[in-house]
């Protein structure tokens, strides 16, 4: 059969009633119907129906049609007819056609499939397609995706991408590759490191970004660059995360802040508008303090309200212990204002789950709620509050009948701040708040340029990015902790897209800032010599962004996970279950790569032998152990390896047992799966030692 | 008083109509009854409060018991180090006390106190509702001063319960007319387990053979030499069990956290380092090194394990039961603080526990020179009311002829 002849399934329709096609594709599904055989066929453009009819097809034909099984590979030759009227498939852009065949060659045939790979129902009323297990999803990746909704994200991805490049080629900007095999920074401590075997005990680091590289890239004068560059970052295991990720890198020379937000709004613009999603330019801006002040969170949700209002000032008097306290040491008093919603929050709501239970989870000692019914603050604790004190919080809040008002006072303006911030995501997802199908993008600028450590201050960012001003005393962490950046955060829906920064490009300045960090000179040359050297050669004022794609991928297509517009990501765990990277390897190459007896000489912290099998019980059971129960367990140890050496001589030809009583085939009564009453109240939380919200709090992953 | 209880009940001390009408029983700190603090005398269950009743503890108020309270355990129930169950019953606080038998600490606390310690066939008492240690093993056991209360008790605990998925379909005993009628004969004695006694004891259990005699039964000799072994495979499979039950210890969903850990992996390590005890840990330390360092070892184990129950099952095929003694001088149980020094002390009741059959421990005393703080009868599976019998049996001749 000749493939160049070939139609697209999916692109028949009425018109081309009467043609003879030759189609290629699999099986996507099967229905029988005694004598006659409808088959649906599927390739990259779509589904067909196939049909073997004695009266149209021949009888070996039809014979060998009985042996098709779900996604066998085929070629048919056949002639396209316009389905009978009532016979129509709405579930198909073909569905008002059908081809019946004259000629078929099984290409291939199909194992049984692991799971359904058909998404399309043959007729009205059947399941279109089911949930399948993600890890049994990415252990046949191959399978997945055949599936035309993964196929439909890969393929918008594809388009994502060329959009940026076409619109970035427009704009004059050079799409350069920067080496995968670059130099480990020390305080890369999630570095990806990969072994020289010419140069054995040494180490090439994957990159966590480009960043050096670009800025080098300006100082070559190439003045405008992009690249989709593939980064690397072995973090410890969050939800949608990947080890590696597409990040969209831009750098450009002689421009500011306006040319990064003219540009990449209107970039930001043409690749939502793949998935059809219309945003408005120009996106707002907002400071970080704003977002911090209003919203406690430096990557706000913009689309809804609940921003927070400050109380601090009307309980300047007030009576009540508690505020007082608070007032006293210097503290502050903010609140939201739940506009109408004092049905769905009732007193026992706000006292009991959240005064109670949410709130002190987010990190607050307290929560003060009121509602207002006819005209009047109602609550248990309003007696405290004098008369002018409760005109004075109606008017703030512009409170009226069914308003509820939360009030989160703390000495921490930070904390009243986060948990308000918390709290205003809760209620916003609790109370339906959020408009469904609504964009909000948001730009947010002027971010402390440091933040507070114990010792001195660290950058908020990276220790490239300019300050506001240059004028500042490197000594004083006062003044340093009050310095602005250049650095600016591109948030949608509260997702932070990605982020960048106008660049240092003044040695001069860059050594102050240094300097501000603690680093002494040695650290510095050791860290970024080649790096600062570079600056001493004529650098432009340059600066960039960096766009995480698939997450912009993810958003645009309204999927809920990266894993869905990755072809083969790894799973939750840092695995790929479809090859089983990372995997073992054998000492013959590590042997090549010297890496036998590597780090023997070097003692570093928290990185203890784990040959010692105390040791290495202690971490596999994950049971600490001090100093002076050392010798007891030392000797458990070794009683334990005398029981296994006593009875390993002994001789049995016995099975073994696991129960004196074994159970066979037990079934619940009834057969049907019970939810146990415990698991809907909150009483198997009363147990915990930590809670937040509704989760069993724990430390986290990361220090 | 307050030394015996970890929680007492202030409240329902009223008893409803049934077979346990007007009994007062005690429960330990590791069977739920909803609301009350069950900590197992654990640290790894610090404050918590049980969510709803054991089906044990249902069971018995059903049958119109009270429970009084829940008495203070060794760490997890290993052993008795710190177990006041026998106290409870002894000083008058209940009629009968409810303690876990891993190794046989029912049937030991009984003997220390004069009382009757039993322990069923396993599967015949629901656990769901016992925070145990040792899945394959663990039973309920039950301490009281006669055999009849006993008997009440597993009359109303016994069954099957839809919520314990450990337990196999059969025909529970007959507990409550069996009385009198034990239907035991013959009883074996094992010379090997008799070798292990210092001259006294094993003269004062060759005499409480002869009181056996004297009362119409006829003690047999038997050999099994295979004996060292029930505690060797005890104490590999029991290991391996507690590290693996014991990983919901984690400080996540309840028990103590500590205060100071820095990251995730941090936060189980240092609390799990933290909950376990002196005697606790090091028996999880020799499970995990059986389970990941020589799993074949426990699998060796577990065919042992067949074995030893093969030869037991054996001589009672030869034998109506098994007599064997229950304490040594020198091993006090309520002492033994460490791994080693727990399986020394709990070296015969430990078999039964093993091989999953019922067993009753009862001091003899025929007034005359037998006289023995505890000696054990050990039955076929679900001979439970024959052994109840022939102790309360002996328990009546005691109390009749002192």
């Amino acid at each position: 059969m000749d493939f160049t002849k070939r139609f697209w399934c999916g692109s028949l329709r009425p018109e081309d009633a009467g043609r003879e096609v030759l189609l290629a594709g699999w099986v996507d599904a099967l229905r029988d119907h005694g004598e006659v055989l409808f088959a649906h066929l599927r390739d990259r453009s779509g589904i067909v129906q196939i049909v073997f009819s004695p009266e149209r097809s021949s009888a070996d034909l039809c014979r060998a049609a009985e042996l098709l099984r779900s996604e066998y590979c085929l070629v048919v030759r056949g002639r396209v007819e316009k389905r009978r009227a009532g016979t129509e498939n709405a579930n198909l852009e073909t569905g008002a056609v059908e081809v019946f065949a004259a000629v078929m060659e099984i290409l291939n045939a199909s194992d049984t499939l692991p799971f359904t790979v058909s998404e399309k129902a043959m007729a009205a009323g059947e399941r279109e397609s089911e949930a399948v297990a993600e890890e049994l999803r990415l252990k046949h990746r191959y399978l997945d995706l055949r599936r035309p909704s993964m196929q439909d994200n890969l393929i918008k991805r594809h388009r994502i991408f060329k959009c940026v490049r076409d619109y970035l080629d427009e704009k004059g900007f050079i799409e350069v590759e920067t080496p995968t095999l670059t130099k480990s920074t020390p305080e890369g401590a999630r570095d990806y490191l990969v072994p020289s075997r010419i140069h054995q005990g040494h180490f090439y680091a994957l990159p966590q970004s480009p960043q050096l590289f670009k800025q080098l890239l300006m100082v070559s004068g190439f003045e405008r660059y992009f690249q989709m560059a593939r980064c690397f970052r072995d973090e410890d295991l969050r939800p949608n995360r990947q080890p590696e990720f597409t990040q969209l890198d831009l750098e450009a020379s002689f421009i500011d802040e306006e040319f990064i937000y003219g540009l990449v709004e209107e970039l930001t613009v043409r690749m939502f508008a793949v998935g059809g999603i219309d945003l408005t330019r120009p996106f707002p801006r907002m400071t970080h303090q704003e977002a911090m002040e209003t919203m406690g969170s430096d990557r706000p949700d913009t689309r809804f309200g609940l921003r927070f209002i400050e109380a601090t000032d009307l309980f300047r008097d007030t009576r009540y212990g508690i505020f007082r306290q608070i007032l006293d040491r210097g503290g502050r008093i903010k609140g939201i204002n739940i506009k109408g919603h004092s049905e769905s929050l009732s007193k026992n709501v706000l006292q009991n789950e959240y005064a109670k239970e949410i709130v002190p989870a987010m990190g607050a000692k307290g929560m003060t709620w009121m509602r207002v019914v006819d005209g009047k603050l109602e609550s248990n604790i309003v007696q405290f509050f004098s008369r002018e004190e409760q005109a004075a919080i109606l008017e703030r809040f512009a409170a009226g009948n069914g308003d509820v008002l939360i009030m989160i006072a703390d000495a921490s303006p930070d904390l009243v701040h986060s948990v308000l911030g918390q709290l205003r995501l809760h209620l916003a997802e609790r109370l339906e708040m959020i408009p469904p199908g609504i964009f909000a993008p948001l730009w947010v600028t002027d971010f402390p340029l440091f933040e507070a450590t114990e010792e001195g201050v660290t950058s908020s960012h990276h220790p490239f990015t300019s300050p506001h001003r240059a004028d500042f005393d490197p000594e004083n962490r006062e003044e340093l902790l009050g310095l602005k950046s250049r650095a600016y955060d591109l948030v949608v829906n509260g997702e932070e897209l990605g982020g960048g920064s106008i660049r240092i490009h003044d040695r001069n300045l860059q050594s102050r800032i240094f300097r501000s960090l603690g680093l002494s000179n040695e650290a510095v040359e050791e860290k970024f010599g080649f790096f600062l050297r570079a600056l001493d050669f004529g650098t432009p004022p340059h600066g960039g962004l960096a766009l995480g794609m698939d997450r912009v991928v993810s958003m645009v297509l309204g999927v809920s996970s990266i894993r869905e517009v990755i072809a083969f990501p790894k799973n939750r765990s840092a695995q790929c279950p479809l090859t089983q990277a990372p995997s073992d390897v054998s000492r013959e190459q590590l042997g090549e790569l010297g890496l036998l007896d590597l780090g023997g000489d070097k003692a570093l912290p928290g990185t203890v032998k784990k040959e010692d099998l105390l040791e290495y019980l202690s971490w596999v059971s994950r049971i600490g152990v001090n100093e002076t129960e050392r010798p007891a367990l030392e000797k458990a140890l070794a009683e334990a390896s005398l029981l296994a050496a006593a009875i390993d001589k002994m001789e049995t030809d016995a099975e073994p047992v696991f129960s004196v009583a074994p159970v066979k085939g037990r079934i619940r009564a009834g057969g049907e799966p019970v939810v146990s009453p415990y698991s809907e109240s909150r009483a198997l939380f009363a147990n915990a030692p930590a809670m937040k919200g509704r989760y069993f709090k724990v430390a986290g992953i990361l220090e | 008083m307050s030394g015996i209880f970890a929680y007492r009940d202030g409240g329902s001390v009223v008893s409803g109509e049934g077979l346990l009408k007007g009994s007062s029983i005690s429960v330990q700190a590791n069977m739920s009854v909803a609301g009350w603090p069950t900590e197992a005398g654990s640290l790894a269950l610090k404050g918590f409060k049980a969510i709803e009743d054991a089906t044990v503890v249902k069971s018995l108020r059903d049958q119109g018991a009270s429970i009084v309270g829940s008495t203070r355990m060794s760490e997890l129930g290993l052993g008795l180090c710190g177990d006041e169950a026998a106290r409870a019953v002894a000083e008058g606080f209940s009629a009968i006390a409810l303690v876990t038998e891993h190794l046989g600490e029912a049937r030991l606390s009984a003997a220390k106190a004069g009382l009757i310690g039993y322990k069923p066939s396993y599967g015949l008492v629901s656990r769901h509702g016992l925070l145990g240690l040792i899945p394959s093993m663990e039973t309920i056991g039950i301490l009281a001063r006669s055999a009849a209360d006993i008997a009440t008790v597993m009359a109303a605990a016994s069954g099957r319960d839809e919520r314990d998925f450990s337990m196999p379909v059969e025909e529970v005993p007959d507990f409550l007319n069996g009385s009198g009628q034990p239907g035991i004969r013959t009883l074996g004695w094992i010379r090997e387990s008799a070798a292990c006694l210092e001259t006294d004891d094993r003269k004062a259990f060759q005499r409480c053979l002869e009181g056996f005699a004297k009362a119409g039964l006829t003690p047999v000799e038997k050999s099994m030499k295979e004996f060292d072994l029930f505690r060797t495979v005890h104490q590999i499979i029991g290991s391996v069990e507690a590290s693996s039950s014991a990983g919901k210890y984690d400080g996540v969903r309840f028990g103590y956290r500590t205060p100071s850990a820095k990251n995730w992996n941090e936060m189980y390590l240092k609390t799990r380092g933290e909950i376990f005890g002196p005697v606790i840990k090091p028996f999880l330390f020799q499970g995990a090194y059986y389970q990941f360092m020589e799993y074949d070892v426990f699998e060796k184990a577990c065919r042992l394990r067949s074995h030893l129950m093969r030869e037991v099952q054996r001589l009672l095929g030869e034998v109506d039961a098994l007599v064997m003694p229950a304490v040594r001088r020198g091993f006090d149980p309520f002492e033994a603080a460490s791994v080693p020094a727990l399986y020394d002390a709990f070296l015969f009741t430990l078999p039964a526990n093993l091989t999953g059959l019922p067993a009753v421990c009862f001091p003899f005393d025929d007034g005359g020179q037998a006289r023995c703080p505890g000696v054990q009868i050990i039955g076929s599976r679900l001979s439970d009311a024959g052994l109840l019998a022939l102790a309360g049996e002996r328990m009546q001749t005691t109390t009749k002829e002192s």
